[in-house]
């Protein structure tokens, strides 16, 4: 098809704002999906996401549309990733496409996401088309919010479209706004070629379905093709677009979306962001914007019943198969055994995965607090990463502890500006800049340490602002931090699971947070055990643990000893469940919700 | 051998009970009496030539519901079928509601001299709390009508760690019942099953336990209290002026033999640990066909009777034979924690350990 007739947009939108309506209403109007096969959101295919209103992995799909006779188009919908732990897939996605719909809810307004994307979508050079959505609505403010996305964009009010994609009103005059508004693709057929991955997913029978937007040059079945930055080679199997279903196709040129087949079974060899090049007649340079995922976000998963150990490696290698940016390795724990070590973009991502072991697999879990990836510079120089604090090096040994920051971006009523700001303080945020959006809400810019994000400062955001509060975030690399580790002795004994990286003016208040909360945790014993907090040698806090005082059996009854007997193997049966450290039993429990704080503490 | 006798009957069931006893009919508890005395019968024949009984042990349920002169004759029937040892222990439990002054007469002439009394409190309120059927008063009267009877040994039950609604002090209880001068004293901690009243009570937060700390520092003042009276602490629960253990339940201890009688009674004969059904109804109908009541029940393994030994002996102020307790370590830490002390070979709970009995035994129990 000639090029002037192809159109790549995405939506930008929300959670909850309409995306997966929308989409679904286009594939409705261009008649891609007939409507009484239309599956409730389409595009969101696995349950899990369904049920979170999420969408975790980016799909395309091709839409052939004629608004007037003879007048046809080919709309190719990339759909991307909402949730902030996956921002550098959406910018993938976005750098797949010449335009975008900015979509807002008229009853919720502009959200930080929606800043955030909008934000991702101008840097790439995308033209931008804003809409509002709901207005079926009684609860939704049309005007407000109109006003609200043309300050965000430095629009005129005119400018911005007002759909519902429940009713449908508005959303074929949204589609013909895309073709007449969005460009067509640039980008030379005759060039070598470069395509763009911008997502992959697993097929167990034909292994990794590569996304990829081809921005020069074409593709096609049999075509020898070079991965740039993993160096892989390949020949293509299959060539082919989503309409919905995969549909084979002769080739992809410069300007099309769609899919690449070649056999690979190994989804860590394509990468999200690679470029794909030709091995004959190859391209000089990789598209720009690569990045190797790196995760950011570590906790300890471990099986509850050791002896599902294996079950758990088995899953975990499965879920890497559509899921690259997990990483994980062996770990033994003294105090919760063998299990892994994982790495995760962000919170969500670690979510997602609890839950698909959990559902998909029908794992029982143990998982520990999150904690960040520390970056540790010797004196020596030598310059490593930590992905449990238990390994920190001995501080003697250290020169400098880098910590990951993000850049956050805060939109919040005015009224609630103060307590928001109170929080960003507490949480060590280095302040940036405020502005006002329509003087219903404020946009808030400050840095953070991801530590201190990966705690419970959603939560606790959207408590202090009474909900309305919304956050993204992306991340911006390591900054160097007063930083010490934070030991836990448990009878003299320091405990791997329960130690900590805090910064050095917080280990006492810190110290004392987590002993007090492992005085409630561990059960009393035989003897007075004394919790302590520790930097080094020196103790920041302590807590007494004070010896049980009477635990005996009452009257013993006309002879019967076997009650007694059942009672006293009850009592042992129930040492089993504990985990000896030294020679306190400690209940796996506190291990798990030792580090948690206000969360928790509020009455969980 | 030893001979128990269950009486499931009480004049009321208490707030805190579970066990296998009920308020029945009069003629309810005579088809039992009946019952009680084919069984005896039947393991008169089952179980000839063993010696004679060195204690006997009468409880319930409340055994003085029936008259002093109907236990006399069950007494009687028992010396019928198996020879009683001249100085053989024979007690029975008394409510303090029950019995007057001839039925504790009737009941001496009868053979017994040993009386049980169930005071469990001498504060009418707290008795009250409790659903016991009697007061303050009828215990005084019952211990003192004992006395005069000539009953040569009185106990006395007394019960700690109530619900704080009872208001109950157990120091307080402790004087009052120090000075009746009993020959004996038996503490209990409640602990309340969640299928009795109270336990439900509790549960549903009407009712609240005192915490655990509270009632030790009670009982190891109400144990000072009895050490300075002169009573000498010989097993966990139990206190005594010198020479007046309970044999019977000393036997328990140290694993003699002894038949349990009555319904759901428990035994240990030779090694083998059973017991009777539970329902009076199906235990009637068993002996009405001429065959033993026994429900269930095995012969112990050696590795079985090891661990009971330890279970039990540990109860005893005299403890167990160091050699039965494998775990040195284990047994070393304890020592350290100051609930257990080593001496001339045996092993005994100290005091603190007594009221931490049941995690420091089920650490020594042998597998």
């Amino acid at each position: 098809m000639d090029r002037s007739r192809i159109r790549n947009f995405c939506i930008i939108a929300h959670i909850d704002h309409g995306k997966s309506t929308l989409a679904d209403r286009f594939l409705e109007i261009t008649e891609t999906v007939p409507r009484q096969k239309m599956a409730d959101q389409y595009l969101d295919r696995m349950e899990l996401e369904r049920e979170r209103g999420i969408t975790i992995k980016a799909q395309a799909v091709r839409m052939e549309y004629a608004p007037a006779p003879g007048d046809a188009y080919r709309l190719n919908l990339i759909d991307t990733p909402g949730h902030v732990d996956f921002s550098y897939e959406v910018s993938r996605s976005l750098a797949a496409c010449e335009g975008a719909i900015l979509l807002v809810d008229a009853a919720q307004g502009v959200e930080a996401q929606t800043v955030g994307n909008a934000y991702l979508a101008v840097e790439a050079g995308l033209t931008l088309i804003p809409a509002v959505n709901k207005i079926d609505l009684p609860a939704a403010d049309i005007e407000g919010t109109v006003m609200e996305v043309a300050d965000l964009l430095g629009i005129d009010p005119g400018e911005v479209a007002g759909v519902s994609a429940k009713t449908g009103e508005g959303v074929e005059p949204l589609l013909r706004l895309v073709i007449e508004r969005v460009p067509p693709p640039g980008g030379s057929i005759e060039k070598p070629l470069r395509a763009l991955v911008f997502d992959s997913t697993y097929d167990v029978y034909r292994g990794v379905v590569a996304f990829v937007r081809v921005v020069e040059g074409s593709v096609a079945r049999g075509t020898r093709i070079l991965f740039m930055a993993t160096g892989r080679e390949a020949e293509v199997d299959e060539v082919g677009y989503f309409s919905p279903e995969m549909t084979s196709c002769e080739d992809l040129q410069a300007g099309e979306v769609g899919y690449v087949i070649t056999g690979i079974k190994d989804v860590s060899l394509i990468k999200v962001g690679d470029t794909v090049t030709a091995k004959r007649n190859p391209a000089a340079e990789p598209l720009p914007g690569y990045r190797e995922p790196k995760p950011m976000v570590f906790a300890g998963i471990y099986p509850a019943d050791s002896d599902d150990f294996q079950e758990l490696e088995d899953a975990l290698h499965k879920l890497k198969l559509n899921d690259s940016a997990l990483t994980f390795t062996r770990e033994n724990s003294q105090a919760l055994g063998f299990g892994f070590r994982c790495g995760f973009l962000g919170l969500l991502h670690l979510e997602i995965v609890q839950e698909r072991l959990e559902r998909e697999y029908g794992l029982n879990l143990v998982i520990t607090a999150p904690n960040v990836v520390y970056e540790v510079v010797r004196r020596s120089g030598e310059v490593s990463h930590i992905h449990n604090p238990s390994e920190m090096p001995d501080m003697g040994t250290v020169q400098e502890v880098r910590e990951p920051y993000v850049q956050a971006t805060i939109l919040v009523p005015p009224d609630y500006v103060g307590p928001v700001l109170e929080l960003t303080k507490e949480r060590r945020g280095l302040f940036q800049d405020m502005v006002y959006l329509s003087g219903r809400r404020v946009e808030l810019r400050c840095r953070l340490p991801l530590a201190e994000m990966v705690i419970d400062f959603y939560d606790q955001l959207k408590s202090r602002s009474r909900g309305y509060a919304s956050l993204d975030y992306e991340h911006i690399g390591f900054m160097p931090g007063d930083l010490v580790k934070l030991d836990i002795l448990i009878n003299g004994e320091p405990v791997d699971a329960f130690s900590t990286v805090v910064e050095r003016g917080r280990a006492y208040e810190q110290g004392k947070r987590i002993t007090q909360r492992l005085r409630e945790l561990i059960p009393r014993q035989l003897f007075d055990v004394p919790v302590q907090a520790a930097v080094g040698s020196r103790v920041v806090a302590r807590e007494t643990i004070k010896a049980r005082r009477k635990d005996v059996l009452a009257k013993c009854y006309g002879g019967d000893v076997t009650r007694k007997k059942k009672l006293l193997e009850k009592q042992k049966e129930g040492k089993k469940r504990m985990k000896m450290v030294g020679k306190v039993e400690i209940p796996q429990e506190a291990f798990i919700s030792a580090l948690r704080t206000s969360r928790e503490d509020r009455g969980r | 051998m030893r001979l128990y006798i269950h009486w499931p009957f009480c004049l009321a069931r208490c707030a805190y009970c579970d066990f296998n006893t009920r308020v029945a009919a009069r003629r309810v508890a005579v088809a039992y009496a009946h019952s009680l005395c084919l069984e005896l019968a039947l393991w008169r024949e089952a179980l000839p030539g063993r010696g004679g009984l060195r204690s006997l042990y009468l409880g319930g349920g409340t055994p003085s519901t029936m008259r002093g002169e109907e236990v006399a004759e069950l007494l009687a029937y028992c010396r019928r079928l198996f020879p009683v040892r001249g100085d053989a222990e024979v007690t029975v439990e008394v409510n303090p509601a029950t019995w007057k002054e001839d039925d504790f007469a009737a009941a001496r002439r009868g053979g017994v001299n040993r009386v049980s009394i169930g005071v469990q409190s001498l504060d009418d309120r707290v008795l009250r709390v409790l659903g016991r059927p009697h007061g303050a008063g009828d215990a005084v009267a019952a211990v003192r009508r004992a006395r005069r009877a000539g009953i040569a040994a009185v106990s006395l039950d007394m019960m700690f760690g109530l619900p704080l609604e009872s208001g109950h002090r157990f120091t307080q209880d402790m004087e009052r019942a120090i000075g009746l001068r009993p020959h004996h004293v038996s503490t209990y901690a409640l602990s309340l099953s969640s299928r009795s009243p109270m336990g439900r009570l509790v549960s549903r937060g009407e009712f609240h336990m005192p915490e655990d700390d509270v009632v030790a520092d009670e009982y190891r003042e109400a144990s000072r209290m009895l050490r300075e009276a002169g009573y000498v602490r010989y097993e966990i629960s139990n206190f005594c002026l010198p020479g007046y253990e309970c044999r019977h339940n000393m036997a328990y201890w140290r694993r003699e033999d002894y038949l349990g009688t009555g319904a759901g009674a428990h035994s240990l004969i030779a090694g083998w640990r059973f017991h009777n059904l539970e329902s009076i109804l199906a235990y009637n109908r068993r002996l009405h066909d001429g065959v033993l009541p026994v429900s269930g029940g095995g012969r112990l393994a050696a590795g079985e009777e090891k661990s009971e030994r330890v279970m039990l002996g540990l109860r005893m102020a005299r403890g167990v034979p160091e050699r039965l307790l494998p775990q040195a370590a284990r047994l070393a830490d304890l020592e350290e924690y100051g609930l257990v002390r080593r001496e001339g070979g045996r092993v005994r709970l100290t005091e603190r350990g007594m009221l931490l009995s049941n995690p420091v035994i089920a650490e020594l129990m042998p597998a």
